[in-house]
């Protein structure tokens, strides 16, 4: 788009730009060019959830990746036990970038607090846009890598409030 | 295929003669004869018009003779079309029993075969390779015997005319017929290097377009073009040389047969100066030399052509020369009904090159026992429950279903006792209903009781699509559906009922989640068009795509000033959909979201280009067409790459109370307005039901709404009626309008309605969400436990505490095998795969 042309825009801003700004400020998506970052922006839609609503139940393989635009949301475990409640998410958040990826199963539900408005992408659009930008998906899994990483190397910050049997079990990024 | 049939592979090529239309053959050798004679007539008559009409002033004989020579001619004409007429209604007819044999036995052959056949090869053998086989077969009888006549009739007429001169005119032949199978035989292994080499170049292609996403995924372009231009490059040699020699073949030909006149102008001039032949007859010895020709190169085109048949056709046939692992109906008795008992002694299954997949496999199930394989990937899993289902044919030890060994069982005895679910079904073009019945259809079909009260009913199909938690999907399909006046205007009135009942009890609770139709509200969910109209269009001239080209409607949107508004509205939307879509493919992903449909992207385009450059007012008639139609589609809720002008949405509300004014006035009958008591025509059932239109929802309120809308339906009667039009609903080439798991939950439901005493089912949930995951199992569980046995290879682990037995499989062994308690007591295998190695905690 050139400048000219940015000019000419009607008065009420779009979704589209809306997305496109949020995109360029996120992680997961910083080293997509422009143009590519134009198609995902164009391809996130708005969902909204109510109170008690899910974005996910735990087992299943939805392959959706939320961007939270306002809202909490709460990750939530059932198991023989019971339920217990795990994390909370709240606006500005990015989640399920790895579910994108490929097909996993979730190992928790997500769960709304309050009314939510989230950008979503589901897997089949990620894996069709991303086909036609061939060059990014290196790109996209160095990012991922680094995340992993840092997610690991963070945890080792408090390292004295980590339990004895967590310590046990570090390496994710040793994968 | 009945036993005493020889296989379509191994027929030859001069067999399809004797099994073509034998009348149609000997009608045509009849016309051919009577050609024949039609031929030489016009050269004596050639001969009497110079030797008796002319040279004796007989102008009566002239006009005789003429008139004979004339008939003659015609008649020719005439008979030589009805020849080539014969000749192809009998090749095309070859051609087609040729075409039909060869895939039905294609279709009978060993899964082994299609792992090293790409689809494109056989694509390639059916419809070019045998092309030239068909042709064959229409001139095989008629081409030979007419040419081979007319030769005789002409050559006999030569000597009848002149003994030496025919002797030498003729001598050239025997020559022709020892070079040209030469240079044939040459043509034939170009050829059949031609056959080959296009064969591999078609099952390239094949492979390329099958994995596309890989090519695109790796970016991998150069690499494939590499490989496809250096078949294409050896395949241009080998034609080249192919064509040179059939090229070489003709003209030599061709120098023999031109060398002739050259001696009968020698020798035939020679005599008449000498005064020893009369002109008359060396003109009549000319022609008839010249036509000659005629049948001659016939008779070279015909032996091309048989040549090039043959080839062909053999290694077509050659290629498929395989016989089915398995006879496709039993030959002395009647299909076995088999009790559901599986026995399994020593199974060992021998791959291609030697790598054992199954190795010494023993495992017994008694009648509606279930069994669920678990293990590694590569373990051996599927390949015994393939092995079982007879998809593969093992190579060692038994198998015995309901007492009977599967290898011997034909596929009729097979299909008749079992059911089976693979990993990725296959869904084939037509509707869901067809898709359903598929199984059942196959195991009447051939039954030659006329069984068709078996065929599962309604309620059998709708309660397959509940088991299989396919139900909701279908009811959506036939809720999406937009019926037609001429044909549903009863149902509309019940709908019309079923939305008062509808707003009753759930207006207010789905409430967030519909846009109803309201007169004094923008429809957000809704095109332009339709808030303008704010109705449905009864004549085609105010259809949303003709709308732009009306021009009452154009002097509306003038006198409403909205003209100017849309068309910058239209020229907005073109920028931005073109700026964001313009290189992508056109695929439903992309553009479910965008004004401009895939097929249009390219005009638009070339519009963006012309905005670019020129002012809205200076644009051709046909560009501002373009913009207004795009805007009149804007539809603010799901076209998200321009925000909606507020000042727009207040012109538009004012324009639809004037809109409703004029048409009311000028053209009531145009448009149906949007009515609480009225069916809406143009909209689907759910939007009826709801007058209005859904929002872009979470998966959750998809769920209330259906959920809702089913319980109005049920309390209204309706709701086998909606699912009954959503079987109708086209699943696409491959079932591509489905998703994964639909394809999955068709595939399921196909086999419950088949209600099979054998169950396999291979990791045949593995694309489903949990839900339907879980329901599946639940009802093998209860609803099939004891009525059919089960053979299941599972993936996931924590579906399979309720089997009778779990095999674990590792390396081509079962390692063990128990109930789930047992196994997980013992902490072997199963607990390692379920728990993880217990020395790595």
């Amino acid at each position: 788009m050139n400048s000219s042309m940015e000019k000419r825009q009607a008065s009420d801003t779009s979704e589209f730009q809306e997305n496109l700004e949020i995109l360029r400020r996120m992680d997961f998506f910083s080293a997509l060019s422009l143009q590519a970052l134009k198609v995902f922006a164009y391809l996130f839609t708005r969902k909204i959830f109510k109170p008690g609503d899910y974005l996910f139940h735990q087992d299943d393989n939805d392959g959706n990746a939320f961007y939270i635009l306002s809202g909490t949301a709460e990750v939530v475990r059932k198991d023989e036990s019971g339920e217990f409640s795990l994390d909370k998410y709240g606006e500005g958040e990015f989640l399920g970038g790895l579910a994108l990826l490929g097909d996993m199963r979730r190992l928790f539900s997500l769960k709304a607090l309050t009314d939510m408005t989230c950008l979503v992408m589901s897997r089949e659009k990620f894996t069709k846009a991303i086909e036609q930008f061939p060059d990014l998906m290196p790109r996209v899994l160095e990012t991922m890598v680094d995340r992993i990483r840092s997610w690991e190397e963070r945890l080792f910050i408090d390292k004295d409030k980590l339990c004895d049997t967590c310590k046990k079990k570090v390496g994710v990024s040793l994968i | 295929m009945r036993k005493t049939a020889t296989p379509v592979v191994k027929r030859s090529l001069p067999s399809w003669i004797l099994s073509s239309n034998l009348k149609l053959q000997a009608l045509l050798l009849l016309v051919i004869l009577v050609t024949v004679f039609a031929r030489v007539l016009p050269l004596e008559m050639q001969k009497r018009i110079v030797n008796e009409a002319i040279r004796f002033g007989e102008i009566q004989m002239l006009f005789l003779y003429c008139g004979y020579y004339l008939a003659a001619v015609v008649v020719a004409t005439g008979l030589k079309y009805l020849i080539s007429a014969l000749q192809n209604l009998i090749g095309e007819r070859a051609l087609a029993d040729m075409r039909k044999a060869l895939y039905h036995h294609i279709l009978t052959l060993p899964l082994n075969f299609f792992r090293k056949t790409q689809p494109g090869l056989v694509v390639a053998s059916l419809v070019t390779e045998l092309a030239s086989a068909g042709n064959f077969v229409g001139m095989a009888i008629g081409v030979p015997v007419a040419s081979i006549l007319t030769l005789f009739a002409f050559a006999g007429y030569l000597i009848w005319l002149n003994p030496l001169l025919a002797l030498i005119s003729l001598s050239i032949y025997p020559m022709v017929l020892i070079l040209l199978p030469r240079l044939q035989h040459q043509a034939n292994k170009a050829n059949k290097r031609r056959v080959d080499t296009t064969r591999t170049l078609s099952g390239k292609i094949g492979e390329a377009i099958s994995g596309i996403h890989e090519i695109h995924g790796n970016g991998s372009y150069r690499i494939e073009n590499r490989r496809y231009d250096k078949m294409i490059d050896k395949l241009y040699k080998i034609r080249i040389i192919w064509n040179l020699y059939k090229f070489s073949v003709k003209s030599v030909n061709n120098f023999f047969n031109n060398l002739s006149p050259f001696l009968v102008f020698i020798v035939g001039g020679y005599l008449a100066i000498k005064g020893r032949l009369d002109l008359g007859a060396l003109v009549a010895f000319i022609s008839a030399q010249e036509k000659v020709y005629d049948p001659w190169k016939e008779l070279v085109e015909f032996y091309q052509v048989y040549q090039d048949a043959s080839v062909r056709y053999r290694r077509t046939m050659e290629y498929f020369d395989e016989l089915p692992e398995h006879a496709l109906e039993p030959d002395d008795r009647e299909p076995y009904e088999l009790e559901g008992s599986i026995e399994v002694k020593d199974l060992s299954f021998l791959a291609e090159g030697g790598i054992q997949l199954l190795d010494g496999i023993n495992l017994s199930l008694k009648p509606g026992q279930q069994l669920a394989l678990v293990g590694f990937s590569g373990s051996g899993k599927s390949t015994l429950a393939q092995c079982v289902g007879q998809l593969y044919k093992y190579t060692g030890g038994h198998v015995l279903l309901g007492g009977e060994e599967v290898a011997d069982l034909s596929k009729k005895d097979m299909i008749n006792n079992i059911g089976f679910v693979s990993q990725t079904p296959f869904t084939f073009e037509g509707t869901i209903k067809d898709n359903i019945l598929y199984s059942c259809a196959s195991r009447l079909d051939s039954d030659e009781i006329g069984e068709s009260d078996a065929m599962p009913s309604l309620d059998d199909m709708i309660e397959a699509l509940q088991q299989t938690g396919i139900f909701v999907d279908v009811l959506r399909f036939g809720l999406n559906t937009i019926l037609v006046y001429d044909e549903h205007q009863d149902l509309a009135s019940k709908i019309v009922r079923v939305r008062d009942h509808f707003k009753r009890e759930f207006g207010e609770e789905l409430g967030d989640y519909v846009e109803f139709f309201a007169e004094d509200n923008y429809l957000y969910h809704s095109n332009i068009a339709a808030n303008l109209t704010f109705g449905s269009p009864n004549l085609e001239s105010f259809t949303l795509q003709n709308l732009a080209v009306n021009d009452y409607f154009l002097r509306f949107l003038d006198k409403a000033d909205l003209t100017r508004p849309l068309l910058t509205l239209g020229a907005e939307l073109c920028r931005q959909t073109v700026d964001i879509l313009g290189n992508l493919p056109p695929e439903k992903v992309f553009f479910e979201q965008s004004p401009i449909r895939a097929e249009e992207l390219d005009e638009y385009k070339m519009l963006a280009t012309r905005l670019a450059k020129t002012k809205l007012h200076h644009l051709s008639p046909d560009d501002r067409t373009g913009l207004l139609r795009l805007a009149l589609r804007f539809i603010p809720g799901i076209h998200k790459m321009v925000g909606m002008p507020s000042i727009l949405e207040e012109l538009i509300l004012e324009g639809r109370a004037l809109f409703k004014e004029n048409i009311s006035r000028d053209d009531p009958g145009a448009v149906t307005f949007y009515q609480a008591s009225e069916y809406i025509y143009s909209q689907t059932i759910l939007d009826n039901i709801f007058f209005g239109k859904t929002k872009t929802v979470n998966p959750q309120a998809e769920e209330k709404i259906d959920q809702s809308i089913i319980q109005v339906l049920i309390e209204e009667d309706l709701l086998e009626t909606i699912v009954e039009i959503g079987m109708e609903f086209q699943v696409g080439s491959k079932g591509d309008r489905l998703s994964g798991g639909q394809r999955q939950k068709l595939a399921i439901a196909r086999v419950f309605l088949k209600a099979p005493r054998v169950l396999i089912m291979d990791e045949a949930t593995s694309a489903l969400d949990n839900k339907s995951q879980a329901r599946i199992q639940s009802l093998l569980d209860t609803r099939w436990k004891g009525q059919s046995t089960l053979i299941a290879v599972v993936h996931r682990l924590d579906i399979i505490k309720s089997y009778d037995k779990i095999a674990v499989m590792k390396a081509g062994r079962i390692g063990e095998m128990g109930t789930y308690d047992d196994l997980i007591a013992k902490e072997g295998m199963l607990y390692e795969l379920i728990y993880g190695k217990k020395t790595s905690i």
